[in-house]
């Protein structure tokens, strides 16, 4: 199985070779056959890569540890799911996932196109092909998953050896969340390359008008949204399962998760300045240029050990083949950049500075200052090793101090920008959308200061984010009425359809809103309040309108791990509330111990407590109590983001007969070819019928 | 946000752990005896444990220096090793939070006990940058270069404006055909004085 799974690697990095080259040729001697040969070694690389990955599960699930990787991440005791995640719990394997996911993608992309775009396409098919010929190099060459155990004899000569047990997974991967974050986070940084492929695709073959744009929307939001999803469920992951009381620790890695999701977002937005009005072509470009750049810097910096970050990638020399891949993508762009700037030639004009243009501009301008930020703190201490000679630290002070101005400056961007009108606002319209929303900000404010919000930025943030809320309300309400007054319909109704009928607006607005949650959940941080004690059975702590008592400590011991536990005792307002079950376990296989924290979760604070262990100076159990105030706001943001994002996706209700030009073919038509009865749905859903 | 923090290089030796010794009843015990004379001894040796001595300055400064301990990564004063023996601080931030409180009970600012903090551990223990010579950098830069970005932005607004300014004073020309279909449009789509 394991040459299976070797060669199948090999013949997958042959075919995206092949797909690279007999693609250009296609293209360079307009040869169709060619360029269709190409696509279909492009689709192949995703069955073989496929079958690789089928191969690396087949060793998990049958404890097969004479495969090296199989040895470090995975033992017998291990349950099924955390097996089927160890495929990306180490260098090897999550490179091999990466590649997988990519073929996916490229897989999709070309067949769902495969009779579409017949200009474009080629192009795509190379430059996805590309990127997979990097990552299979990895996967062949450089990293190889499929590495046997083997030793010398005495004479010199190699021998497989297998081992009885292997070494498991790292503890701190065994949580629900490595199963599904890894995943979010990697579907986000590979489907930025699809936006990307087809950004070049259009300037290498100055394919005309905004094409690309529309046909990669869908695409960049999906793989936005997963890129969202990743980096919230890290998030959550770090704060259910490390016991800091923490969710965001600024760390290379985290912030190299965030810098592709910044420039992603940012080009969302300016995308609509190009298909609106035909303005920003070259920015749009470089914007997603940059994103997949980052994508493939934060890869490196996971991998490379450039930066000293806590998150666990063996070292290794890879980074330099991640930095000659980089180099050798910006080389590429800039050329295909040169060669074919005057087809980017944009109709730039702006009419006001009060005009929904403008604040497109102004939102690009803060998060590439935001994006700048975090990557310049990030690499700092990089940059001052080699010019000073000496490391020096950035920790996560320096990060809030420069991006909470900058964050809240873009939440109110978000109030302002979608009430402006496109081309010019007029103040008397100005007054109009901003009076109320911007009073009731202020009320928020002054309540939110009464009630405690004593922290300038958070009550800054407060203030801002009521106004954000109320503009929206307020754009749902105004289009709801002129609807209903029309229809007859209630309000609520007539929300529904004004919604259904612009998915993309006010899926829009969903998500802002869920990143005003979001930012009132961060805004909660500066109130944090922590305690650590040592309790013997019976004594208390007290930490806010709580206080804790130990009731008893017992022992747990099962085949993966045994645990130390606390019981304790709840009480609120000297009423007993609940009972709390912090835990530390030890995992046999790799005898690390991780703190399993006892969380008491409510809309307005988490009570959050982590047996932290045996205090070292007398062997007395230690209790760590946090009081962690509207934490949960983070997450229910994030679910709305998700929602807001899944509404935005879906078609528009009616418009969308209109608008769709009769020569471009929709997804529904080409779904219906491969599988009618599916394709009969897709065309209700979209609106055909 | 794989937080795996290995902490091999903390210095809790006296805890005297084998890799091989499971965690088990016996051990804990063990261990606990080690623990008990342990602290018996600390107590000779020092007559009031670290924590009781914390002062609100010490506690301030604690976040601004790093744990020196090499595992964790984070400031003295938030030292918490998640995967390790003990998740709380461990004894190197122990250690420093206590130099710390020494240091402000001496009557030092701020300023002098972080320079000391510097000259024990070199520049890394402190957690942000400091405000001088080149590291002042890592703070102007991040102010810097938005500004510069908006210089440029509005010199492009100003530029976009003048195109706007010498476009034909009827506006771009449209055909008949989509102005009617722009009408049909705006009448069915409400607030689309300001639509996407």
């Amino acid at each position: 199985m394991d040459i299976l799974g070797s060669f199948a690697l090999l013949l997958a990095f042959l075919a995206a070779v092949y797909a690279v080259l007999a693609g250009t040729v296609g293209i360079i001697t307009r040869r169709t056959l060619l360029t269709k040969s190409a696509r279909n070694a492009g689709m192949a690389v995703f069955v073989l890569v496929t079958i690789a990955v089928a191969c690396l599960e087949y060793f998990f699930f049958t404890n097969d540890f004479s495969i090296v990787y199989v040895v470090e991440h995975s033992n017998r005791a291990l349950p099924g799911f955390y097996k089927f995640a160890a495929l990306w719990a180490g260098q090897e394997g999550s490179l091999l996932f990466w590649s997988w996911l990519l073929s996916i993608y490229a897989f999709l992309v070309l067949f769902l196109n495969r009779k579409r775009h017949p200009e474009l396409m080629p192009y795509v098919g190379v430059v996805l092909a590309g990127i997979q010929t990097f990552f299979l190099t990895l996967n062949n060459f450089v990293a190889t998953p499929f590495r046997v155990l083997a030793g010398p004899d005495g004479a010199g000569v190699m021998h497989l050896a297998k081992m009885s047990e292997g070494h498991g997974l790292t503890p701190l991967l065994q949580y629900p969340e490595m199963v599904i974050h890894p995943p979010m986070l990697y579907l986000g940084y590979t489907g930025f390359s699809v936006p990307f492929a087809f950004a070049l695709a259009a300037l290498l073959g100055r394919y005309p008008g905004e094409k690309w744009i529309h046909i990669t929307r869908r695409w960049t939001m999906i793989a936005w949204c997963f890129q969202s999803i990743g980096i919230l469920l890290g998030a959550h992951w770090a704060y259910a399962m490390l016991g800091w009381g923490g969710y965001w620790a600024w760390d290379p890695v985290e912030n190299a998760s965030l810098l592709p999701w910044i420039t992603g977002t940012a080009f969302l937005h300016s995308v609509m300045m190009q298909e609106k009005r035909g303005m920003m072509k070259i920015w749009n470009v470089w914007l997603v240029f940059t994103t997949f750049m980052l994508c493939i810097l934060g890869t490196m910096l996971t991998r490379s050990g450039v930066v000293s970050s806590v998150h666990a990638f063996a070292q290794s020399s890879i980074g330099s083949w991640f930095v000659g891949f980089l180099i050798i993508t910006f080389v590429v762009c800039f050329a295909a950049y040169w060669k074919n700037r005057d087809y980017l030639r944009s109709d730039n004009q702006l009419d006001s500075l009060v005009s929904r243009e403008s604040s497109f501009l102004f939102n690009n301008l803060i998060l590439l200052a935001a994006c700048f930020a975090v990557l310049w703190g990030t690499l700092f201490p990089v940059l001052s090793e080699w010019v000073q000679g000496s490391k020096i630290s950035v920790g996560a002070p320096f990060f809030n101090k420069v991006n909470v101005p900058i964050a809240l400056f873009l939440l109110l961007l978000t109030g302002v920008g979608p009430l402006l009108a496109w081309r010019k606002t007029s103040f008397d319209a100005l007054k109009r959308n901003f009076a109320w929303p911007f009073g009731g900000g202020l009320i928020a404010g002054i309540i939110g200061f009464l009630w405690g919000f004593r922290d300038i930025y958070s009550l800054l943030c407060l203030i801002l984010g009521v106004f954000v809320t109320l503009t929206i309300a307020s754009e749902f309400f105004r289009g709801a009425r002129v609807i209903s007054a029309r229809d007859g319909t209630n309000i609520f109704t007539s929300m529904g359809e004004l919604t259904m009928r612009n998915t993309r607006r006010y899926g829009g607005y969903v998500i802002h809103f869920g990143m005003v949650l979001i930012f009132i959940g961060i805004a909660g941080t500066p109130f944090n309040k922590d305690l650590q004690k040592e309790m013997g059975v019976g004594e208390s702590l007290r930490i806010g309108p709580y206080t804790i008592m130990c009731q008893t400590f017992d022992h747990l011991d099962n085949a993966n791990y045994e645990s130390d536990r606390a019981t304790l005792e709840v009480f609120k307002n000297g009423k007993s509330d609940m009972l709390l079950f912090p835990e530390r376990r030890l995992f046999h296989a790799s005898q690390v111990t991780e703190t399993m924290v006892a969380i008491q979760s409510s809309p307005l604070r988490d009570l959050y407590v982590v047996y932290a262990g045996r205090s070292p100076e007398d062997g007395k159990p230690v209790i760590h109590a946090y009081l962690l105030p509207l934490i949960k706001w983070i997450w229910f943001g994030g679910i709305v983001v998700v929602l807001g994002t899944g509404l935005a996706l879906l078609p528009n209700r009616r418009t969308a007969l209109v608008l769709r030009p009769a020569t471009e073919r929709s997804w529904a038509d080409t779904l219906a070819e491969a599988t009618p009865a599916i394709g009969a749905v897709a065309r209700r859903v979209e609106g055909h019928d | 946000m794989i937080k795996t923090r290995t902490n091999e290089r903390e210095p809790q030796k006296f805890l005297s752990r084998c890799p091989q010794s499971r965690f088990s009843a016996s051990s804990a015990l063990i261990f606990a005896f080690r623990a008990v004379t342990l602290a018996a001894v600390l107590a000779i040796s020092a007559a009031s444990p670290a924590r009781a001595q914390e002062t609100p300055r010490g506690k301030a400064l604690g976040k601004r220096v790093l744990c020196m301990c090499g595992g964790c990564e984070d400031s003295a004063g938030l030292c918490n090793h998640p995967g390790g023996t003990f998740s709380g601080p461990c004894e190197t931030a122990r250690g420093m939070q206590k130099d710390l409180d020494a240091h402000v009970t001496r009557g030092e600012s701020d300023d002098q006990i972080l320079q000391a903090m510097v000259e024990q551990y070199g520049p890394t223990v402190l957690v942000e940058p400091p405000k001088k010579g080149f590291d002042l950098l890592a703070w102007i830069m991040p102010v810097a270069v938005p500004l510069l970005a908006l210089v440029l932005v509005w010199a492009v607004v100003r530029r976009w404006r003048h195109n706007a300014t010498l476009a034909p004073a009827g506006g771009p020309q449209v055909s008949a055909e989509f102005l009617a279909r722009a009408q049909q449009e705006s009448g069915k789509e409400p607030g689309s004085e300001h639509n996407e």
